[in-house]
């Protein structure tokens, strides 16, 4: 056991999903990588974290003092803002411009739609107040502040029941001192009411989206920021001696306080760790195009690694009235990963439309109930319960044996709810549920890599998440996806991502100037400023001052445009050639993305810098031996499992006793704690260097 | 050819317009193509047949670029086309109906055959000339470019540039648009021959006719499910010094439909005169919105939908009319079909909405410089109810032009803007209610004297209600408090302020069958004030 030798260096990473609570734990000099999960608590999503942590420690003979970090990321942000069960949220906004938030952009995502539905705002209109005060474009303030109606609009709001306000004044992006007293009287006059300040969450041009952004912050923050306060409370009372830190949906990490004030920009923190778990994946399987495929208890995401870098995005939009529709959710201007909900997931419950056609969602049993066959008091069908009765998964070996299933109860739910109202069999209504989610997954995940220009057929697939591995071989036939890497810890791999990635913070900051009036020393000195931030965040997360990196960029465009690019800047040159260096580094970045040059002037709108700590060397905690000759190995044991024509006697491998070089022809169901890979008839895999499954679609049938 | 990969390749035509109409927008600079959206991208293939269009786009201009594209094609026929071309016009007759709608054609060509076209239309807020809401005939109105190659073999004209140049007020953003689209056809060509390469076909003929067809046959289907017949709709407009009458007939007979607008007033001397080509684009818009929303929109929906307007109309203008404010009259389409219809379909009728579109030009003089600049800003009135549920408020219809975020406009304007708030009571009352009219103010910060015009409807005549749903409110245009004449050129002062209250959305289906607990939400929203409320809908709590 490595406690004994190596006491420091642990970290552990932990991921709460809808359904399930992932824990892994590795030390950074290396070894094998530990994993654990655990059903979510949703009462109280913190009893999981620690449940699991001391559980992983205990197993390992370590204490919570032996941990360097731990780096979480969840669903919850997410969940609470799809489901709306945030708080019941304020609005103050100035005089004259409550209704911006309702208004929005006055558009119509859908052309053709008559009957087109609108995002409903989170905040209704008798919880949005106004306050006397304006700013003008340029940050002057034309009309100082009215301290008495803001008093007023807090007392309006505590009529209300508000416990939680957002405030967005005009342009608070410019001059935030209107916003920055406003919170300060509303915090002396609502005691108890946490208030979010556009200016602080998104300070960028644009009121709506501002809003927006603000308000969905509020909206959840109480939620989240209670959660957070217990988690670090219960870790320091462990033992934990460091800051908890966080992932954001951009895959960079924020420390657990910060976090508690800005939770909107960890809407996709789970998801966003899973990515950079896909992307260290492909790097193992030398594989640098992946469609990472992660299905999970409530929802399945798909993501799109390109030449080894996740699509990355700065406008993201969440509950959507529409699903796919781009335009019909709420718009937050947060970085984020770029992926998109492809359909449902093992919680979904499934159920007989208006068509009577099976339709899998939107609703789920999450962890508790969860799925029938948990037996905790659901009698609806779930897709889990679908893949339990077509032997894909086993009653007595789900979670390692952990849980048991309780297969009749699956049975049942699926003869009332399905069966008997389609006049099928079970087993036959169990298929179609499978078959009806596998195949929309796959026209979801198609068009999305459609739309980015990109041809999915050429990605490799990669599952994660507990219920990927099981949906992944069939949704990859129907993409005329020819090749599955299925990695070690599949069903953990978020938890996995949050260590995989580099420790790493990003400050940004606006200050606009022409090119032509560039002032280098200037520059200089806030860049200065910006990297002794980002040193702090990043040793504060228990780096070495040595070891940290920085990347340092400027966003620029043409004098007139509304959109900015990232140009890379060598900050050692500002002095020397900067003007020089900044005009040759934008026109190459412009001409790689739009082809071409204008003779124009152009303007630089802020700075950015990224400072991380090394990446962790986690893919040889990943790797396995090499390869050795090819030979078959043992099954396990053998089940009958369901492929369209009928049960096959199929053998059941444990994934654990796999070692590379190994080949499995198809029908095979290959068994890891946390996850299940059912391989069809049509496939073969064989087990490569680092231990991944790589399953590729038989040649001939 | 297998339907299932004709399917996959469409969603994939449809997702390349997509983003290459975002790497126009994100070159773009105007605010008027990049936060009103007040643009469209197409796609054609190498016969000119519309095969799909940019989700952001107005519905107009994507039923006005076929016939744009055809009349390139009469000026150059496809032998004087060369790889590396854009050809470019703005004339209104064959365009979008007035000078302020730029159009381009990109032909695309692959190992020199040419195989498809790509078309963008891109409003621009200044063309030049003095366009007023009293001009006489289309001269005043700016500067007409001729159809011609504004980039030949891949090399800009300088001739074409330059007479831009000299006749725009603001030509680094018009030629700066201008080029943003130069950006999206490369684009548009790279994606399209790695689709093609991916997907090994040479052209697009062969996919477009399936997808043509399958579009054509969904369209006829849609329409012969419904009986055959006429239904009429007539009504009044503002117009500029007179109320206009608005004839439309709609008749079925099998799966063809016909729209007809004999008994239209006749086209007048001042600028709302609308032409053919934005009348058929319209009209078609709303029958396909109508009555077959889901199948993809191309060549084949458009086929079996016919338009009649008498020449010399309000609705097909005889050139050199004036047109500046053509959707003065050109907006009023989609309802006149929809209103026509609604007989045929009750169960899918939707009321009238607070437009045409408003909106309101500014002209003055900007920063320390005092450089000239001229701006525009839109606002939207309330959606009109629909069957299954209330009218959005300030929802954009028929067109589809975003609202410019206040925060952008005052960073570009020396004005303020005071207010842009819902207007209680707007709504037309209904079982299904309208969606309510927005209010916005706007100050003159400036010492130089700012002009405003502006051109707006509904003022005498608000949006109809329908199948016993009552009208939405009237807008109203204020100066300083005082009325404003809808249709006029004004001088705002320093601390001058102008209100604008757009029109509501009419109601939909008798207020008394409203659900008293949508009431009661009406009230405590404060969309609908109490008094209203019972003045309307009598007892209901």
């Amino acid at each position: 056991m490595a406690s004994s030798t190596e006491r420091r260096g642990w970290r552990i990473g932990v991921d709460i999903g809808g359904t399930f609570t992932d824990v892994v734990l590795w030390n950074d000099a290396g070894g094998a990588l530990r994993r654990d999960k655990l059903l979510t608590t949703p009462a109280d999503p913190s009893r999981a974290v620690v449940d699991g942590i001391s559980r992983i420690l205990a197993r390992e003979g370590l204490r919570p003092s032996d941990l360097s970090s731990v780096i979480h990321g969840t669903t919850l942000v997410a969940n609470a803002l799809i489901e709306r069960r945030g708080v019941k949220t304020g609005l103050v906004t100035t005089a004259g411009f409550r209704d911006v938030l309702e208004i929005g952009r006055e558009w119509r995502y859908d052309l053709y739609d008559l009957n087109i539905t609108m995002p409903t705002p989170l905040v209704p209109r008798d919880r949005r107040t106004e306050v006397g005060e304006r700013v003008s474009a340029a940050g002057e303030v034309l009309t100082p502040l009215d301290e008495d109606s803001v008093v007023a609009a807090a007392r309006a709001l505590r009529a209300t029941g508000a416990e939680a306000v957002a405030v967005s004044l005009l342009h608070s992006y410019r001059n935030p001192a209107h916003e920055r007293r406003v919170g300060e009287i509303l915090a002396a006059e609502l005691p108890g009411v946490d208030i979010t300040l556009s200016s602080d969450v998104s300070p960028e041009l644009g009121e709506y989206e501002r809003t927006s952004t603000a308000v969905a912050n509020a909206y959840v923050l109480p939620i989240f920021a209670r959660y957070v306060g217990r988690l670090v409370d219960e870790l320091r009372s462990m033992g934990f001696a460091h800051d908890l830190l966080l992932m954001l949906s951009d895959g960079r990490c924020i420390r657990a306080d910060i976090a508690a004030r800005y939770p909107i920009r960890l809407v996709q923190s789970g998801p966003a760790a899973g990515a950079e778990a896909a992307r260290l994946f492909g790097e193992l399987a030398d594989v640098g195009d992946v469609l990472c495929f992660d299905m999970g208890g409530t929802t399945a995401k798909a993501c799109l690694i390109h030449d080894g870098e996740p699509e990355r995005t700065a406008r993201f939009e969440v509950a959507r009235e529409t699903r796919f529709a781009e335009g019909s959710g709420l718009p937050l201007q947060i970085p984020a990963i770029d992926m998109i909900e492809i359909g449902a997931g093992g919680g979904s419950i499934a159920s007989i439309d208006a068509r009577g056609l099976i339709q899998v969602g939107p609703l789920s049993a999450s962890a508790d109930p969860g799925p029938a066959c948990y037996g905790k008091g659901n009698d609806k069908p779930t897709v889990t319960d679908c893949d339990l009765v077509l032997g894909y998964l086993d009653a007595g070996s789900f979670l390692a044996g952990r849980m048991t299933l309780d297969k009749a109860a699956a049975e049942k739910a699926i003869e009332t709810h399905l069966a008997k109202p389609l006049g099928v069999s079970v087993v036959e209504a169990a298929w179609g549920v499978h078959e009806t989610v596998t195949a929309s997954m796959a026209q979801a995940a198609s068009i999305h890599a459609i739309e980015r220009g990109l041809d999915a057929t050429r990605f490799a697939m990669l599952p994660i998440g507990g219920a990927g591995p099981v949906h992944a071989c069939g949704m990859a036939a129907k993409m005329n996806i020819d090749r599955l890497v299925c990695p070690v810890g599949a069903g953990v791999a978020s938890a996995i991502g949050m260590l995989a990635a580099p420790v790493s913070f990003e400050v940004a900051r606006a200050a606009p100037v022409r090119l032509d009036a560039f002032d280098a020393a200037e520059a200089r000195s806030l860049i200065e400023t910006m990297r002794e931030e980002t040193r702090a965040l990043v040793t504060g997360a228990g780096i070495a001052e040595a070891d940290v990196g920085y990347r340092v960029s400027a966003m620029m465009r043409y004098v007139g445009q509304g959109y900015e690019i990232d140009v890379t800047v060598d900050p050692s040159r500002l002095e020397t050639d900067g003007a020089e260096m900044l005009a040759a580094g934008f026109a190459e970045a412009y001409r790689a993305r739009y082809g071409r040059v204008e003779a124009m002037a152009c303007e630089i709108l802020s700075w950015r810098v990224v400072g991380s700590g090394p990446r962790p060397p986690l893919g040889s905690a990943l790797g396995g031996a090499a390869v050795r000759l090819v030979e078959l190995p043992t099954p396990t044991g053998a089940r009958p499992v369901f492929f369209g024509d009928g049960f096959v006697e199929t053998p059941v491998y444990a994934r654990a006793k796999l070692s590379s070089g190994q080949a499995i022809a198809g029908p095979a169901v290959i068994e890891e704690d946390e996850s299940t890979l059912v391989v069809p008839p049509s496939f073969e895999l064989i087990v490569d260097a680092a231990l991944n499954l790589v399953a590729n679609r038989k040649m001939l049938p | 050819m297998d339907p299932i990969r004709v399917g996959l390749i469409w969603r994939r035509i449809e997702g390349v317009v997509d983003q290459v109409a975002e790497t126009f927008l994100r070159a773009a600079f105007s605010v008027v193509v990049r936060d009103n959206y007040d643009m469209a991208f197409s796609l054609f293939d190498s016969q000119g047949r519309l095969i799909a269009q940019s989700k952001r786009s107005i519905p107009s201009f994507t039923g006005t670029l076929p016939r744009t594209l055809e009349a390139v094609l009469e000026r150059y026929p496809v032998e004087r086309l060369n790889p590396g071309d854009t050809l470019i016009s703005n004339d209104s007759w064959i365009g979008t109906g007035h000078l302020n709608d730029i159009s381009m054609i990109h032909p695309i060509f692959r190992d020199g055959r040419l195989i498809a076209f790509a078309g963008s239309t891109a409003h621009t807020v200044d063309i030049g000339g003095a366009p007023s809401p009293t001009a006489r005939d289309r001269y005043e109105e700016g500067l007409c470019i001729p159809i011609c190659k504004i980039v030949e073999k891949g090399e800009e004209s300088e001739t074409v540039v330059d007479f831009l140049t000299q006749n725009l007020r603001q030509p680094d953003e018009t030629l700066g648009d201008i080029r943003a689209q130069f950006a999206a056809y490369r684009d548009c060509t790279a994606k399209l021959m790695e689709m093609l390469d991916d997907e090994d076909l040479a052209d697009l003929d062969g996919v477009a006719s399936e997808i043509i067809a399958r579009s054509e046959e969904s369209m006829r289907k849609a329409i012969a499910a419904l009986p055959d017949g006429a239904w009429c709709d007539t009504f009044q407009t503002d117009g500029f010094d007179h109320p206009l009458t608005i004839a439309c007939k709609v008749s079925i007979a099998g799966d063809e439909l016909t729209v007809d607008f004999t008994g239209t007033s006749d086209q007048v001397p001042w600028p709302i005169n609308c032409v053919l080509n934005y009348t058929q684009a319209y009209s078609r818009y709303a029958v396909k919105c109508l009555l077959d929303p889901e199948a993809p929109n191309n060549a084949g929906s458009l086929r079996p939908i016919h338009v009649i307007a008498p020449e010399g109309c309000l609705l097909n203008a005889r050139s050199p009319a004036p047109v500046w404010g053509r959707h003065l009259s050109g907006h009023y389409v989609p309802p006149a079909v929809l209103g026509a219809l609604a007989a045929v379909v009750p169960e899918r009728a939707v009321a009238e909405s607070g437009s045409p579109l408003w909106n309101v030009y500014f002209s003055g003089k900007r920063g320390p410089a005092d450089e000239s600049f001229v701006k525009m800003y839109f606002m939207n009135g309330g959606h009109g109810a629909r069957s299954v549920s209330d009218g959005p408020g300030c929802l954009s219809f028929p067109s589809n032009v975003s609202n410019e975020p206040v925060e952008v406009f005052e960073s570009q304007t020396p004005m303020l803007v005071t207010e842009k708030a819902f207007i209680p009571d707007t709504g037309g009352a209904g079982r299904n209610r309208g969606g309510n009219a927005q209010r916005i103010g706007f100050r003159s910060l400036s010492e130089a004297p700012i002009t405003m015009t502006i051109r707006h409807e509904r003022v005498t005549y608000p949006p109809r209600g329908l199948l016993g749903g009552l009208p939405g409110s009237a807008g109203i245009d204020l100066l300083n408090g005082e009325k404003l004449a809808a249709k006029s050129r004004t001088v705002l002062k320093r601390g001058d302020e102008v209100v604008f209250q757009t029109p509501g959305g009419g109601g939909l289906y008798p207020p008394q069958e409203r659900a008293p607990e949508k009431i009661r939400t009406d009230i405590e929203t404060g969309l609908v004030t109490r008094e209203e409320a019972s003045r309307t809908y009598g007892k209901f709590d």
